[in-house]
């Protein structure tokens, strides 16, 4: 998987040129990161349907910032955790937050810059 | 102000897609982070569009539209369905489902007001038909409500132009309709026939004017063959009302050529029997006779009530249908207040 690029033209292209749009939702993601990525973790240890569903709205929030692989981690994780195949999930997880940990960096240094 | 209903587990999606449609300007979000609340609110509240996620626990956008659907008046309604790009299988499903478009996400600016906008467009269209049909369908019973009207009023106006020309009074024509309908409300008939028998028993003698005046109009008793050509205003009554469009034009003809028909047989012009006789001829035989007995004519004075009520007791079975002389006594308070209510001194307009 390929760091990831902050791509702001795409995403800004996306969003019609909106500026103010798009710092909303540059707010959004920072502001709910840490709880996302909490509810993620202690999914492990809940049903696979808690699982599927945190997977899933991690994958809302990293294709909001045009982070194709990282959104594909996500589907991946929600897709196994629908069909129940969990013995690699904890491993998934952990690649996963480490990505949305990633974007979060970029996201805080481009907001406080 | 649209209103614009959005369903989407995803904050952030529910955030970028409320910002998007407020941007399109005119629109009124409505949010829903849960698709069964969302369709508990549709129960009560009526969108103008409703753009939902397809992949969303507890209910996915699927079952939300056939819930959706399934609501009354809810079948028009335009529906968006936000699928991922590789999702075509549930596109299909969705467009055959109900929904009328889809986005994709990653939700695109561009392609997202298009649609919406497309989506408004065609809901403005609607509500447009759906006024323009009730203000129509107003207008049409406005209009109908108008012709019904001058139909009574031309009835009313033929049938008095006849009594002109008779020494029976316009308010004859009047009490002996109001007793036809209490003797119709008597047999239980329902609303819509006893109304019809009101309007349409004042063309009774409308055949009179078609009667030359020294028979119609002769002070002394008519001979034989005088009294054979006066018996001849029911048919001209009937050949004059016949083949008409209108329903009460139809009861006026019927009631025209029988009311002068006896239960025994012994009436004219077709001798019918019986139940033979249609009962519109039954009931308004009862009425007429009675209110020519109980008016004074320049050739006889009027009769007391009793001896009126009298004739039509004994009359019973022979002159008269039984049942329609008992439903008239049923009703004699009311036979009571048309007398009070219409005298021949005064004639007031239907």
């Amino acid at each position: 998987m390929s760091p990831f690029v902050f791509d702001k033209a795409s995403i800004l292209e996306r969003l019609g040129g909106d500026e103010e749009i798009f710092v909303m939702m540059v707010d959004m993601f920072l502001q709910d990161v840490d709880r996302n990525c909490q509810s993620l973790r202690e999914a492990l240890g809940d049903e696979a349907a808690v699982l599927q569903r945190e997977a899933h709205t991690i994958k809302a929030l990293l294709a909001t910032f045009s982070d194709n692989d990282g959104a594909e981690l996500a589907q991946t994780l929600e897709l196994r955790a629908k069909t129940g195949e969990l013995a690699d999930a904890p491993a998934r997880v952990d690649v996963l937050l480490a990505r949305v940990a990633e974007v979060a960096d970029v996201l805080r240094r481009l907001s406080v810059g | 102000m649209h209103k614009v209903l959005i369903i989407d587990d995803s904050e952030i999606n529910l955030t970028l897609i409320r910002a998007l449609v407020i941007k399109l300007g005119e629109c009124e979000p409505v949010l829903f982070d849960n698709p069964v609340k969302a369709l508990e609110w549709c129960r009560s509240n009526e969108p103008d569009l409703v753009i939902v996620d397809y992949m969303m626990p507890e209910m996915d956008g699927l079952r939300f539209i056939a819930g959706f659907r399934a609501l009354h008046g809810r079948t028009e309604i335009p529906v968006l369905m936000i699928t991922a790009n590789d999702q075509k299988d549930v596109r299909y499903e969705a467009l055959l489902g109900g929904a009328n478009d889809f986005l994709t996400k990653p939700i695109d600016r561009i392609e997202f007001s298009a649609r919406v906008r497309n989506m408004l467009a065609l809901r403005t269209g609607q509500k447009f038909l759906a006024d323009r049909a009730a203000h129509l369908a107003n207008e049409v019973a406005e209009r109908t409500r108008e012709i019904r009207d001058r139909e009574r009023e031309l009835i009313y106006r033929i049938s008095r132009a006849a009594e002109f020309r008779d020494p029976e009074t316009g308010a004859h024509i009047q009490r002996m309709a109001h007793y036809s309908e209490i003797i119709a409300r008597g047999l239980d008939l329902d609303a819509a026939t006893c109304n019809l028998i009101l309007r349409a028993a004042p063309m009774h003698d409308v055949g009179k004017i078609g009667i030359r005046d020294h028979i119609l109009l002769k002070p002394g008793r008519l001979t034989p063959q005088e009294f054979e050509i006066m018996k001849q205003h029911a048919t001209l009554g009937y050949e004059l009302l016949k083949d008409s469009g209108s329903e009460i034009l139809q009861a006026g003809a019927e009631i025209a050529l029988a009311h002068h028909e006896k239960y025994d047989g012994s009436g004219y012009p077709r001798g019918l029997k019986g139940s033979a006789i249609p009962l519109f001829g039954r009931i308004v035989a009862v009425a007429d006779v009675f209110d020519a007995l109980t008016s004074e004519r320049p050739y006889k004075k009027a009769w007391s009530l009793d001896d009126a009520m009298r004739f039509l007791e004994d009359g019973r079975g022979s002159h008269f249908d039984p049942l329609c002389v008992e439903a008239f006594l049923a009703g004699w308070e009311d036979v009571l207040e048309v007398r009070q209510r219409f005298r021949d001194e005064e004639v007031p307009v239907i």
